[in-house]
């Protein structure tokens, strides 16, 4: 019986909190050397050598084992690879694993996913109010262009204006002084005919002496 | 005689023993009822579990509308969550974002958590702490999740009428189709079972041959591995899902 149990490769499983006094712990088929525990070493050491020896005959032996004792032990706990030791744990694990699910979704999934897209649809509304906005500079700009022009076309007129007014009076300026002058003109004109005719009545009676000197002096008489 | 023999026995075995360390399948057993579990699965699952949820927590306390820090991070990943929910699923990605999510983050979790967290410290009787995801308990709990919630989805979104895919295209794929229903969940958690067993032994055979530098690199390529197997399993089952709740062709 000790032998038995000391032949496990997992010999402390006998001072475990396992209660099954009656397990039979056959060698595994899958495995390394195992350190062999100075409790265990007295009786085991020689059948642990033997089994080290021995890999694959202990192999085909348990497995033979397994299948011989199998059906009748329900009881008894029968370890065959430990490898691939199904128990309790895969349920556990399950339900472990679905209140993670649930835990994490009310604390991560589902606070911070609504705040993104909270977030999301907050920036997607001030781009497409900003987008408005441009269309309403663009009509803004629009209006300054044309009160621009409609203040330079009142200038321009303005300015027109103006500049006939002035040409008016510059024209009217312009026919006072030409008359002015055009009066002066007639008047040195008409003094001039005046001097004319005075200088010609002198010269007319200078004429007269002058030719009376010349027949004079040419006539011998 | 015998006592001299097996003390010598004792210590041949002891002093070779001691060079190599590996302990594989041995399992620290509880009693629940009359059933066993895996002790030590439990104990860093539970310790998975906190993390994840005590960091979401805190970081999704006060949600700043320009992110910064942890909030940030977790924005991240949630959006990367949902990215991978998305391209699998299609429009009705939604309600299976919490599933997705928990599976990438607990498989990523678990197995970081065995390779980066000093779980040697804390002695147990029997085996050793180390990836919750490196027994078959948990990657078949796993798989056997996305069994069922494939098998749900599909159900839910199209009736009865689902069992029409296993005669699509031809009845004749009948069998084969039928044989899919086994081989998925199989080698999702065979596929993640044996990425993160075979890299923890891998490690700690190299650790006690050769402990000064050559384990780094290894150790850094189980990181690299171990959260590709995350992405891996968490897209497969989005893509599962997705496949069974897709339209007619």
């Amino acid at each position: 019986m000790a032998n038995s149990i000391m032949a496990s490769s997992k010999p402390l499983i006998s001072l475990s909190s396992s209660t099954q006094p009656t397990r039979v712990n056959l060698p595994k088929s899958i495995k390394l050397p195992q350190i062999p525990k100075p409790i265990s070493s007295s009786s085991s050491s020689s059948s642990l050598s033997s089994k080290a020896l021995s890999f694959s005959s202990a192999t085909v032996k348990s497995l033979a084992l397994i299948a011989a004792l199998a059906p009748p032990s329900m009881a008894e706990a029968m370890e065959k690879a430990q490898l691939f030791d199904f128990n309790l744990t895969l349920p556990i694990i399950v339900v472990e694993f679905l209140f993670l699910m649930f835990a994490l979704d009310k604390v991560y999934y589902s606070p911070l996913g609504n705040f993104m897209d909270k977030r999301d649809g907050e920036i997607k509304e001030k781009l497409a109010s900003v987008k408005d906005t441009s269309t309403e500079v663009k009509a803004l700009d629009e209006q300054a262009a044309a009160v621009m022009r409609a203040a330079r076309a009142e200038i321009a007129a303005a300015l027109n204006k103006m500049k006939k007014e002035t040409e008016v009076e510059v024209e009217q300026q312009l026919a006072v002084g030409r008359k002015k002058v055009e009066a002066e003109l007639q008047e040195a004109l008409a003094s001039l005919e005046k001097q004319k005719e005075e200088t010609i009545k002198a010269l007319d009676s200078q004429i007269a002496a002058l030719s009376e000197d010349i027949v004079k002096k040419v006539l011998p008489s | 005689m015998n006592v001299l023999s097996c003390s010598i026995n004792t210590l041949i075995k002891e002093g070779l023993y001691e060079i190599s360390g590996v302990e594989v399948g041995q399992h620290f057993y509880w009693q629940i009822g009359g059933f066993q579990v895996h002790a030590q699965v439990l104990i860093t699952s539970w310790v998975v579990i906190a993390i994840l949820l005590g960091s979401a927590a805190l970081a999704v306390r006060n949600p700043q509308t320009i992110p910064t820090g942890g909030q940030n991070f977790f924005e991240f990943v949630l959006e990367f969550i949902r990215d991978v929910s998305q391209t699998q699923i299609g429009e009705e990605y939604g309600p299976w974002v919490p599933f997705i999510g928990t599976l990438f983050l607990f498989i990523f979790v678990s197995n970081w958590s065995g390779a980066l967290l000093p779980w040697k410290i804390i002695q147990l009787p029997q085996g050793e702490l180390a990836a919750p995801t490196n027994d078959i308990n948990t990657t078949v709990a796993l798989a056997l999740l996305t069994s069922v919630a494939y098998f749900y989805a599909g159900l839910s979104k199209k009736g009865l009428g689902y069992f029409s895919k296993y005669i699509q295209p031809t009845p004749i794929l009948l069998p084969i189709n039928i044989l899919e229903d086994f081989t998925k969940p199989l080698s999702l958690s065979f596929r993640l079972f044996g990425n993160i067993l075979a890299d923890e032994l891998v490690v700690v055979v190299l650790v006690s041959l050769v402990p000064l530098v050559v384990p780094i690199p290894v150790m850094f390529l189980g990181l690299f591995t171990s959260g590709i197997q995350a992405l891996i399993f968490a897209t497969l089952a989005a893509a599962y899902i997705g496949e069974s709740m897709e339209g007619h062709h």
